[in-house]
């Protein structure tokens, strides 16, 4: 229930130490899960304070932006609006998720410098935050989709338990991803600009709103990119698709090697943190 | 916990830090840098490392109240840190049993657009407490700041003062054990600093531990029976408040 009954700090005393010190901080920080969430919920409710529609404005805007663009590239690329528009809108709004993850993951740390700085909450517990603050933005948006899946009557095809693993695997990688760049944002302030850029660059690159057909099928563009399967696991079993063994092996070998990567760099430069904010 | 396992032992704790100049933070200057060799004319790239503490060493136990003296930059602040679990020892053990309450920063954890009530939830929640708990003491932790009406507004329409009851009435409604304070509390008007008085007597009473650092030498004989005296990272050893005036320099 509260936090810290008997503490112990130590200076370094080998790799060993340091690791079972940050897995004690993540452990902490599911012990403390309700800290993140009330942080996350606090977040959001400040963000849209004295607005009516509260979240529901991003989920107004997005909604726009499918029907526009739906409308827009299904003439374009002359598919049938039946299926295009159902396509952009989980493209949409789960890019939008996996974009925010990262970009608010810049400022993890930072934003949380006063309370890091003089308390002993554990790390992870931002990490958390950020990721629930955007997965609460999600529940909001689950009305775009519902309401097209519906009103197209795609909603017999979609595969909700494929798609709730394919959800949960795109978590477990966009959450190490945001707690990479929120250590490097912490270290080196230009990280943000260039994880904008990189972010950016990735939305035209990746199928978010063009459908990959013709000489693209297939293409190394697509296979080699994460953000293509990331979306993947979960939009095409939602439009009642299969997903590519290789999409699962790409994201679950992803997952592994990046959160292994990024906690090892978490134990190495755990104490330092705070100095960087 | 029980008051008398309350206890901090700080054993050869030595902090250092790092100071990060300007260019050091920017990871483009950084690539610029091993590209061209290192000739890119002035640049602060370096990183200063900076001693806060060095071997500080001492023991309380339950019922103490160590005020901290020393100038500014003398580590007083960078050891409420470390005590209070956010800053990691380089060398050294910090061992604390208790529930630790570290009142350092007014603004920790606040939302400057959202009410005071709003801010009591949110450092209540960073303190501890659970939602459940809150919506429990939020009558008596709104009682106590003594704020009234003015918890329905944001705290970014509060003076120093206000802000100071809003944050100690939170703080101190976590049943601390260890209360770790930096001399922000001298800000409240002389209402404020009765009842903070008696809060701090009741703490006492659960024999509690104190660690306050402070400028105000009448404030320290108020509040401590124990002071130390911190001087460029080196601690004195701790006496006995009466003794304050020999730790002072020969003026």
């Amino acid at each position: 229930m509260q936090s810290v009954q008997h503490m112990v700090r130590t200076g370094r005393r080998g790799p060993m130490h340091e690791f079972s010190m940050a897995f004690a901080d993540l452990r902490a920080s599911f012990d403390r899960a309700g800290l993140a969430w009330s942080l996350a919920w606090h977040d959001i409710v400040s963000r849209y304070r004295g607005s009516m529609l509260g979240p529901f404005w991003i989920t107004l805007s997005m909604g726009l932006m499918v029907a526009g663009i739906g409308f827009l590239y299904a003439n374009l690329f002359k598919v049938p609006v039946n299926e295009f528009i159902p396509y952009v809108a989980l493209g949409i709004v789960f890019w939008g998720m996996i974009a925010n993850v990262i970009l608010e993951g810049c400022q993890t740390f930072v934003q949380a410098s006063g309370i890091l700085s003089q308390t002993a909450l554990p790390m992870f517990t931002f990490v958390w935050r950020t990721v629930m603050r955007n997965v609460i933005n999600l529940m909001h948006h689950v009305v775009i989709i519902v309401g097209v899946l519906v009103f197209y009557d795609h909603w017999r095809q979609a595969n909700v338990p494929v798609g709730a693993v394919g959800l949960l695997l795109l978590l477990a990688n966009i959450s190490w991803m945001s707690l990479a760049v929120g250590l490097a944002s912490a270290r080196f302030r230009d990280i943000p600009q260039i994880v904008g850029s990189v972010i950016q660059f990735s939305m035209f690159m990746t199928p978010v709103f063009w459908l990959p057909g013709g000489r693209l099928v297939d293409h190394a563009v697509l296979l080699l990119n994460p953000f293509y399967h990331l979306l993947q696991v979960v939009r095409a079993p939602l439009l009642g698709q299969s997903v590519d063994a290789l999409t699962y092996i790409v994201l679950g070998v992803l997952a592994v090697v990046g959160w292994i990567a990024t906690f090892s760099t978490f134990a190495v430069i755990r104490r330092r943190i705070v100095h960087y904010l | 916990m029980k008051g008398s396992d309350v206890s901090i032992t700080v054993t050869d704790l030595t902090l250092r830090f790092p100071v990060y100049g300007v260019d050091s933070k920017s990871l483009k200057k950084h690539l610029a840098r091993i590209t061209v060799g290192g000739k890119l004319g002035r640049t602060t790239m370096g990183v200063t490392e900076v001693t806060a503490l060095s071997k500080v060493n001492m023991r309380l136990r339950a019922g103490d109240r160590l005020g901290l003296i020393g100038h500014n930059g003398s580590g007083k602040t960078s050891l409420l840190r470390a005590l209070a679990g956010a800053y990691e020892p380089d060398e050294g053990t910090i061992d604390v049993h208790g529930q630790i309450a570290a009142m350092l920063d007014l603004n920790l954890g606040i939302d400057p657009s959202a009410t005071g009530l709003d801010n009591i939830r949110l450092r209540g929640r960073i303190a501890g407490l659970s939602a459940k708990e809150i919506d429990q003491r939020m009558q008596e932790i709104a009682d106590f700041t003594g704020l009234g009406p003015f918890l329905a507004m944001p705290l970014k329409t509060y003076s120093a003062g206000m802000q100071a009851r809003l944050a100690f009435a939170v703080a101190t409604a976590v049943h601390a054990d260890v209360l770790l304070m930096d001399e922000w509390i001298s800000v409240g008007d002389a209402d404020f600093q009765k009842i903070a008085h008696q809060r701090i007597l009741q703490l006492m009473e659960r024999a509690g531990i104190l660690v306050l650092a402070s400028h105000d030498h009448e404030l320290i004989r108020l509040y401590c029976n124990k002071v130390m005296r911190i001087e460029a990272g080196v601690a004195s050893p701790i006496m006995d408040v009466k003794k304050l005036d020999e730790l002072l320099p020969a003026a």
